[in-house]
């Protein structure tokens, strides 16, 4: 398999973009975190005030929600141009160009896993505590990274033939981000869309994620399954689309 | 480099059998190049709406080529420009595919296309090196073992944590080639990167290389410089758009390549 062959240089390739991504600015790491905390502040203050929201612990919530939604918005938004952005290792060396792809989300997928780091202690400070069903957090936030990852390589391989995918995507993961369950409660949506709404993983993932940490409850075996296929399915799509496209790039970038 | 995931390593016993480390039957490469280029989604409908059917011109940049290369051969390709001697070079290197014909490559292969592949400014020497020696196929070890000698073959030691966008382009190729040279491959492609640095360290590479000629290596060079291919090239192949013009002991091809240019004025 590519990815065991060239572990070495998956490696060292997330660890240099982590390095870059973290050392350009003074506060580093902090600003990452600094984000999510700013953003959930303004919502908690538009959607407790005006709307009136009433939900249980709802900074919590929507905290979760921001941080699982910035995992798939910063990994396919930072590997969108992981092979354009590479050129160079794509037009004059050989390595194969997933290499490319996985490295970069590998290294959203780590800035992800310190964000929820950081949220433990806020978990306790805020009232809603720790659980042992914390335990089956890696297992949701591995079948994420699936899913991340399938969709990477897809924007990825396209973002060679179409330059102006970026601002699609951007106008894309915005409407992604207020159909899926962040800012409000499942219960908001009408019950006659429910069935549609439930259809989007994403709801689905930052349900779960919700139970383990907020609710303290395991989530459906049915939810997990729903979850664990569509990342395989993106998964192999992904892959297929890509290895297509693949065969040109040297050309085309 | 592992090149075995591409399929590309010769598995016929024959070519071991007459120790060849390259051989190219038949190969064909053409590109599409469009009349207009679409690069965006949007220009891709309003080109649909416009009915007009994507248009492009075929060029034919490798037509039907064939030859082989020994083991512990130095082999040169020759020709004017844009007669396929860079995409050739790719082709080996496994970073374009070929459209018909065959490639095999028997032993670890190392492309040096361009110096520095992927060297990132914002990291220091040191994380360059092992970055750009886990491009060329290294492990952390292989680069941990060599790291000294990468170090002062360069001549960068005082400068290891320096970040690399603060290097000069003198500098910046030193560190390049020091590091791509520890890889110990069995074949290497060279296109013209031999011209680098200052003359002193020009004149190291010019030893290196041919301490790796002597050590039995093969090497495939693509070059313009003629004084470079005769001193160090065994045989060579002369190319014209895209075509074999001619393939076999320097001199010959050289003769050939002249009186070529002389009739094209």
């Amino acid at each position: 398999m590519w990815f065991l062959e060239y572990r070495e240089l998956i490696k060292i390739l997330t660890i240099s973009d982590l390095k870059v991504k973290y050392q350009s600015s003074v506060l580093g790491f902090a600003w990452s975190m600094l984000n999510p905390l700013l953003l959930m502040l303004v919502l908690y203050f538009v959607f407790s005030n005006v709307f009136k929201a009433t939900q249980d612990n709802f900074a919590l919530f929507m905290l979760i929600g921001i941080i699982s939604w910035r995992f798939i918005a910063n990994g396919t938004s930072s590997s969108i141009s992981s092979i354009v952005g590479k050129s160079s290792l794509v037009t004059k060396i050989y390595i194969p160009r997933k290499v490319l792809v996985l490295s970069t989300v590998l290294s959203a997928f780590i800035s992800s896993l310190l964000e929820f780091l950081v949220l433990a202690p806020l978990l306790i400070i805020l009232g809603a505590g720790l659980s042992p069903y914390i335990l089956l957090f890696p297992f949701i936030h591995i079948v994420y990274f699936f899913i991340v990852y399938g969709i990477s390589l897809i924007l990825a391989s396209l973002y060679v033939y179409y330059r102006d995918l970026t601002q699609i995507w951007d106008v894309l993961m915005q409407i992604g981000f207020f159909l899926s369950p962040i800012v409000y409660p499942l219960s908001t949506v009408p019950p006659e869309y429910l069935k549609y709404y439930m259809l989007n993983p994403m709801t689905v993932t930052i349900q779960m994620y919700r139970d383990v940490l907020l609710y303290h409850q395991t989530p459906s075996a049915w939810d997990f399954l729903f979850t664990l296929t569509t990342g395989i399915a993106i998964m192999i799509i992904g892959s297929a689309i890509f290895g297509k496209l693949e065969r040109r790039f040297a050309e085309e970038i | 480099m592992r090149l075995s995931t591409l399929g590309r390593m010769g598995s016929a016993k024959e070519d071991e059998i007459n120790g060849n480390a390259i051989v190219v039957d038949g190969l064909c490469k053409s590109f599409r190049i469009p009349r207009e280029k679409k690069l965006t989604v949007y220009e891709n409908l309003i080109g649909l709406l416009r009915g007009g059917a994507c248009s492009y011109e075929v060029l034919l940049a490798l037509q039907d080529v064939s030859f082989s290369v020994k083991h512990g051969e130095t082999f040169g390709v020759i020709g004017p420009n844009g007669c396929g001697k860079s995409t050739l070079l790719k082709v080996l290197a496994g970073v374009l595919y070929p459209d018909r014909g065959k490639v095999k490559i028997n032993g670890k292969i190392a492309p040096f296309l361009e110096l520095g592949v992927g060297f990132q400014p914002e990291l220091s020497a040191k994380d360059n090196v092992y970055l750009y020696g886990a491009i060329m196929g290294l492990t952390h070890k292989d680069v941990e073992k060599r790291y000294d000698e990468i170090m002062a073959f360069s001549e960068l030691k005082r400068f290891e944590n320096m970040k690399l966008r603060n290097f000069s382009s003198g500098m910046y190729v030193r560190l390049a080639f020091a590091t791509a040279i520890q890889t110990n491959p069995d074949i290497i492609l060279v296109d013209e990167v031999l011209s680098v640095g200052d003359e002193s360290f020009q004149k190291k590479c010019g030893e290196k290389i041919e301490e790796i000629r002597k050590a039995g290596k093969t090497i495939l060079l693509v070059s313009h410089s003629l004084g470079t291919v005769r001193s160090l090239c065994d045989r060579c192949l002369l190319m014209k758009s895209g075509k074999k013009v001619a393939l076999g002991e320097t001199e010959d091809v050289l003769a050939e390549y002249k009186r070529m240019r002389k009739e094209s004025g």
